[in-house]
């Protein structure tokens, strides 16, 4: 099932929690949303599953509004754990058999096997970390045709987290459209076909993570002496930002990097080097404070 | 399944391209011999944690890079004449991309053309001297 958000916008008060984001998300799809915290990724989840009014814009899923037919085949797993605490890990899963036609008690119960959770136990009484296993376990064995996980690693311990990530592949891998947020961008980039990346409800940057690292590179060269002329890179719109220190500069390339490397060799660079980026660079520079992305390139 | 492939997820090398790259060296290597069978597209997903449509994007690519061949409900299998050509071709890919990178490396150090082949020849001297 597609998922399709459009110009949608939350405002709390004079807060623009989310704000005229627009994103496609096609069907069996690993999609992460990345962000830092107060970026918007919770509220834009609760937008999506009608848990919070929006102020504009829609979320079509299969180019349909969300109405209660849908229900039956989207699952949330919320940030915060609003299971019914006091009830039985297993009165929770009997409570979903009854709830939902699709629900697979038996997969239910091998997940929380596989997580250790005795289901004799009460919820309440389960550590932060178990009590997002168990909403995971409950979650995966609906065999939703979307999943919506609100960082459903939080609190587990790396072989539990690399549990859940599996989960995700299985289900992406029979069709299901899998969106999750998480602060471990290794797990992102593993995981996810593609992101998007808020910064204080705004869209940032959004794209197959494969594209965007055999897209962007940072291009290094070093200069004789510090009064060298860049003016080939001026209003170039593959160049993303320039770093000068002394008689080194480092162009971040949003693409071509191999023509701005050559371009840098014509203006008298030597040393001229590509560098890899991973997820974790693209996102501290997508999220980096105006002040730090100085686009200007004239020469000193 | 005799493949062992790892992805390092936090490299700036995009994953499929990993896949890839690890294919042609195993088939190269023979480790990976001709007519056997590569894990579906689902396995090797589950196996390695990553994202099913990067796992099919790398087979897309080795299917058209001549690597392997994939025959609807059968599977994907490594392509039939193992020994010669196009494990020849797979092999030329992965050390395509490391000598590129020397050679760059080289060129920003201040070498030249020649002093590079100096380098070159003495390396190819060492590794095969039966055809000096």
């Amino acid at each position: 099932m597609s998922i399709k958000i459009s110009h949608l916008s939350k405002r709390y008060g004079a807060l623009r929690a989310v704000d005229d984001l627009s994103v496609e998300i096609p069907s069996g799809t690993i999609f992460g949303l990345l962000g830092p915290n107060g970026a918007g990724k919770t509220t834009t989840f609760k937008c999506m599953l009608g848990l919070a009014r929006t102020t504009d814009g829609t979320v079509a899923f299969d180019g349909k509004l969300l109405t209660p037919p849908l229900f039956e085949s989207i699952v949330y797993v919320p940030e915060r754990d609003v299971l019914y605490d006091w009830m039985r890990v297993g009165e929770l899963v009997e409570m979903n058999r009854r709830g939902f036609k699709r629900f697979k008690a038996q997969r239910a119960l091998e997940l929380l096997q596989m997580f250790g959770i005795d289901t004799r136990k009460r919820a309440r009484s389960l550590s932060k970390g178990m009590k997002t296993a168990v909403a995971v376990a409950i979650a995966f064995a609906r065999e939703a045709d979307v999943l919506v996980l609100d960082e459903p690693t939080s609190g587990l311990d790396p072989v539990n987290q690399r549990h859940v990530l599996n989960l995700m592949v299985n289900e992406a891998a029979r069709g299901a459209t899998v969106v999750f947020s998480s602060h471990q961008i290794g797990q992102v980039e593993r995981a996810a076909e593609r992101i998007a990346i808020l910064d204080r409800g705004k869209l940032v940057l959004e794209g197959a993570v494969d594209d965007l690292k055999a897209n962007r590179k940072i291009v290094e060269a070093i200069f004789p002496n510090e009064t060298y002329s860049l003016n080939g890179l001026a209003g170039d719109p593959r160049v993303g930002r320039v770093d000068r220190s002394g008689r080194i500069v480092r162009v971040t390339a949003l693409d071509g990097a191999d023509e701005i490397a050559r371009t840098l060799e014509t203006a008298g660079g030597t040393g001229v080097r590509v560098i890899d980026l991973n997820l974790e660079d693209i996102f501290l520079y997508a999220v980096a404070p105006a002040s730090a992305t100085a686009d200007v390139v004239e020469g000193s | 399944m005799p493949i062992l492939l790892t992805v390092d997820a936090r490299s700036g090398v995009p994953i499929y391209q990993q896949i890839v790259e690890q294919v042609k060296r195993s088939a190269a290597l023979g480790v990976l011999q001709a007519g056997e069978q590569l894990p579906t597209v689902k396995q090797l997903a589950l196996d390695l944690t990553v994202n099913p449509n990067t796992v099919a994007r790398a087979y897309r690519d080795l299917e058209r890079d001549g690597v392997i061949e994939t025959s609807p409900g059968r599977g994907s299998f490594v392509r039939g004449d193992g020994t010669s050509a196009s494990t020849r071709l797979a092999a030329r890919d992965v050390v395509r991309r490391t000598i590129e990178g020397s050679v760059r490396e080289a060129k920003a150090m201040g070498l030249s053309r020649s002093d590079l082949r100096g380098v070159i020849d003495a390396t190819l001297d060492r590794w095969f001297p039966e055809e000096q």
